[in-house]
């Protein structure tokens, strides 16, 4: 049961994320909604990961207890490093361009960088 | 008009995987981890995978963050720095920093060299180590511990912790070199090279926060 | 797979201590040192092997594909460092990894080792793009991050489903999974992310500004080898699973939309950025329909002419003073005319040059509407790269070849003359009369059609994100009902 509430809450999140990504129209809004997505992918990969009656995968437990799936706690790990790595390069990328174009809609970010572009 | 068709597209996408996932219950069967926990001399599933079956990935990883962490520092660095520095806490912060920091510090020690036995492990413990930092930071004033703690000694310390996991990571896939003390140097390495990114991160946005 | 392995850990550390000492360019040059010896000892392939042990080991195998690609890997990197004298350390450094993750990922048959791979290519790419610091780079940057951060959130959901119903991670164990919901679902979720990483229409519309505006000999590197990464991915997985039609399908989606997006386009190295995800589809079509050799001298000969145009056009821009091809005509130098003439006759498929050979190739295995098909993205081709003529033929005198454009400008000759002598039916007159009258009815169609008042629309980042889950909903919805 804890399972299957996990998993749904997990794309719940993705979804919830991509929404903002795409109804946003501020960009600090959008990668924010990027973040919540990506949460929600890691929610979900751990929520797979839990079995009926199941202890952490431990090597204290007795012999013979259900234990978690491994697994995807070490995917898990992986992708939360990376996420959090694109995360910060994109939040440095986003600080550079409100520097340079002192707004943060995107619509007036891509205009305004094609005309400089442009020259 | 657009947001109409934006969300129902969303919502489409929502029902095709929660119909996917009324397929997905039970899952398959845990395979059995014990043995090769045993084998690679790890108390923990998780860190017998993340650093055992799995090192190559995690060597990845560790590509990942260092790369991300130079992207950071060679975007941010030509933004000049901020014209007010940020200024330091007084009071209840730096009161309560002198209490907290050691038992930070210890705690992200005591989870880099137990991370093959129980939960925990090296990047947790940088995560913890770097918000052991951002505390220091606010209460001793950012600009005096950057100049503390010396660029010009970070950067090849980071690169070299990287090397240095390379090299052990090779012998670990190709001689076939397991047990917990390998381990264990995996987790410190990690440990020191997650650090000293959450420090950059910090580091640079703290001080090169442009103009809205 | 040791030598593999040593060559690939090689390629890591050089870069790495590139960041540190002065000399980079040397280290980079003995990081390739160290590649070419790898690839020598394990070149024709080597059997599967395991890095690590256990049930959840990451399986490696060096078949065909492998060993095209790191020989690709192993001579751009060459051309680059020829070509490229007096960056700055990190630039070296980003290079070396970018093209060791390169050579790491052609080996793998796991999806997750796949995941990272991916990642890691398309996180140096960003730096790399991003590099000079102009606004304009800098938004294509973010653009290229959040587009595939989007689609690497719904390939790990694809993880999620597949291991949840199947227990194990390797591509060999899908190929023997059972068609449940959750395992259709997963691989379509799989073919979703890695199509946004790799360059496919509709689902990468990041890549029109990321290649356009990027740094020439970054886009060289770019449009010649990352984005077939994602295309590796999709093959393995489509080739381990069965779902060759999604692919087919993808391919016909992205070379038609490609090559009417570049029909128009004004901007001379955002038109070779549309014209790369129109290639895209020849590839696609080959693995989806089994003709692997054939996909496979494509995806080299076009990691082979594209870089060639990228460092022209990059050669060019600089000369000229302006990026609009029209503006272009009569300003350039004749070597620089000569690498985009060079280039545009090879992409347009005239004989005996690499392109011929390899579209020649991949016509040989195609079921008959295939390779009309086949025949009608040619035309296309010719009919956009007709533009460059003007520019080509017009021009000022003046010699100064690189030496990097010359090798790639010898080996685009030379590989194909290769080919077409080693294969005779290359040279039978029924190929060499398609050959050649793709290229005439593509001259033909240009002037046709260049007058009409048709404009493709704008791809700005809330439409790129539309499209991508559009298009992944569609994908979705096929390999379901399928």
């Amino acid at each position: 049961m804890a399972a299957q509430i996990g998993t749904v809450l997990g794309i719940g999140l993705v979804f919830l994320g991509f929404g903002a990504l795409l109804l946003r129209r501020s960009l600090i809004w959008k990668l924010l909604g990027l973040n919540v997505a990506s949460s929600g992918a890691i929610v979900f990969l751990v929520a797979l990961s839990h079995r009926p009656g199941a202890v952490p995968p431990l090597s204290g437990y007795p012999e013979g207890t259900p234990s978690a799936d491994p697994l995807p706690q070490a995917l898990v790990l992986t992708a939360i490093v990376i996420h959090f790595a694109t995360l910060a390069l994109s939040l440095a990328y986003a600080i550079s361009l409100t520097e340079r174009f002192h707004t943060q809609e995107t619509e007036r970010i891509e205009a305004a960088s094609e005309e400089e572009m442009e020259r | 008009m657009k947001r109409a068709l934006t969300i129902a597209l969303l919502a489409t996408l929502l029902g095709i995987l929660l119909f996917g996932l009324t397929d997905l219950f039970p899952p398959a069967e845990v395979r059995p981890w014990a043995e090769m926990a045993r084998a690679y001399g790890a108390g923990n599933g998780v860190a017998s995978i993340v650093l055992g079956s799995r090192l190559y990935d995690t060597l990845l990883e560790v590509l990942v963050f260092a790369l991300a962490m130079v992207g950071v520092r060679y975007t941010l660095k030509p933004l000049g720095k901020w014209r007010e520095p940020v200024v330091p806490e007084r009071g209840v912060v730096r009161e309560m920093a002198d209490v907290l920091l050691p038992v930070i510090i210890v705690f992200a020690v005591y989870l880099a060299a137990s991370g093959h036995l129980g939960p925990g492990g090296g990047f947790p413990a940088g995560a913890i180590a770097g918000s052991g930092l951002l505390l220091l930071a606010m209460a001793k004033g950012i600009e005096r511990l950057s100049r503390e703690l010396h660029e010009g000694t970070l950067e090849p310390l980071e690169y070299g912790t990287i090397t240095v996991l390379l090299v052990l990571g090779c012998l670990s896939i190709l001689l076939n070199h397991r047990g917990s003390g390998l381990l264990v140097a995996f987790n410190l390495l990690i440990g020191i090279e997650v650090t000293i990114g959450a420090w950059v991160v910090l580091h640079y946005f703290a001080s090169h926060r442009g103009e809205i | 797979m040791t030598a593999a392995l040593l060559g690939v850990l090689g390629y890591f550390g050089f870069g790495i201590i590139c960041f540190l000492i002065p000399r980079a360019r040397f280290l980079s040059a003995l990081a390739l040192v160290c590649g070419t010896i790898s690839f020598a000892i394990w070149a024709p392939g080597f059997p599967r092997g395991h890095l690590g042990l256990g049930d959840w080991a990451i399986p490696w195998e060096g078949d065909a594909l492998a060993a095209a690609f790191w020989g690709l890997s192993l001579f751009l990197h060459a051309v680059l460092l020829l070509e490229e004298v007096g960056k700055p350390r990190h630039f070296y450094a980003l290079l070396t990894l970018l093209f060791g993750t390169v050579l790491s990922l052609v080996l793998s048959r796991d999806l997750f080792n796949l995941y990272i791979s991916l990642e890691l290519t398309s996180l140096i790419a960003f730096l790399l793009v991003g590099l000079e610091g102009r606004a304009a780079q800098v938004w294509a940057s973010l653009k290229y991050l959040i587009l595939t951060s989007c689609g690497m959130i719904l390939y790990l959901l694809g993880v999620g489903f597949i291991y949840a119903r199947a227990g194990s991670l390797s591509l060999p164990a899908l190929s023997a999974m059972p068609p449940d919901t959750a395992i259709r679902l997963g691989v379509g979720l799989l073919l979703a992310g890695a199509a946004a990483k790799g360059g496919v229409f509709l689902y990468a519309q990041w890549l029109p500004t990321a290649h356009g505006y990027a740094p020439s000999s970054v886009s060289a590197v770019l449009s010649g080898l990352v984005v077939k990464m994602g295309i590796v991915a999709m093959a393995r997985i489509a080739g381990a699973y069965g779902a060759g039609d999604v692919l087919v399908a993808l391919g016909l989606i992205t070379g038609f939309l490609g090559i009417y997006h570049a029909f128009w386009e004004k901007r001379i190295k955002v038109f070779l950025a549309y014209s790369t995800m129109s290639q895209l589809g020849y590839m696609l079509l080959g693995f989806g329909w089994g003709a692997w050799e054939g996909a496979l001298a494509y995806a080299v000969a076009h990691g082979l002419f594209k870089p060639l145009l990228f460092l022209a056009a990059g050669r060019a821009e600089d000369e000229a003073g302006t990026h609009l091809i029209q503006r272009l005509a009569g300003k350039l130098m004749l070597s620089t005319r000569l690498g985009l003439g060079l280039g545009t006759v090879a992409i347009a498929g005239l004989p005996p040059l690499a392109g011929y050979a390899a579209k020649g190739l991949l016509f040989l295995n195609l079921p008959p509407w295939g390779k009309w098909a086949l025949f009608a993205l040619s035309v296309g081709t010719a009919a956009s790269f007709s533009k460059l003529l003007p520019t080509i033929v017009r021009g000022r005198k003046g010699w100064k070849p690189t030496w990097g454009q010359f090798t790639l400008g010898l080996v685009v000759v030379g590989g194909g003359v290769a080919l077409c002598i080693g294969k005779a039916s290359l040279l039978a007159p029924s190929s060499l009369i398609s050959g050649l009258g793709a290229i005439a009815a593509g001259y033909v169609v240009f002037h046709l059609l260049r007058k009409l008042p048709l404009r493709p629309p704008h791809w700005r980042l809330d439409e790129s994100l539309l499209a991508l889950f559009l298009a992944g909903c569609a994908l979705l919805f096929w390999v379901l009902l399928h």
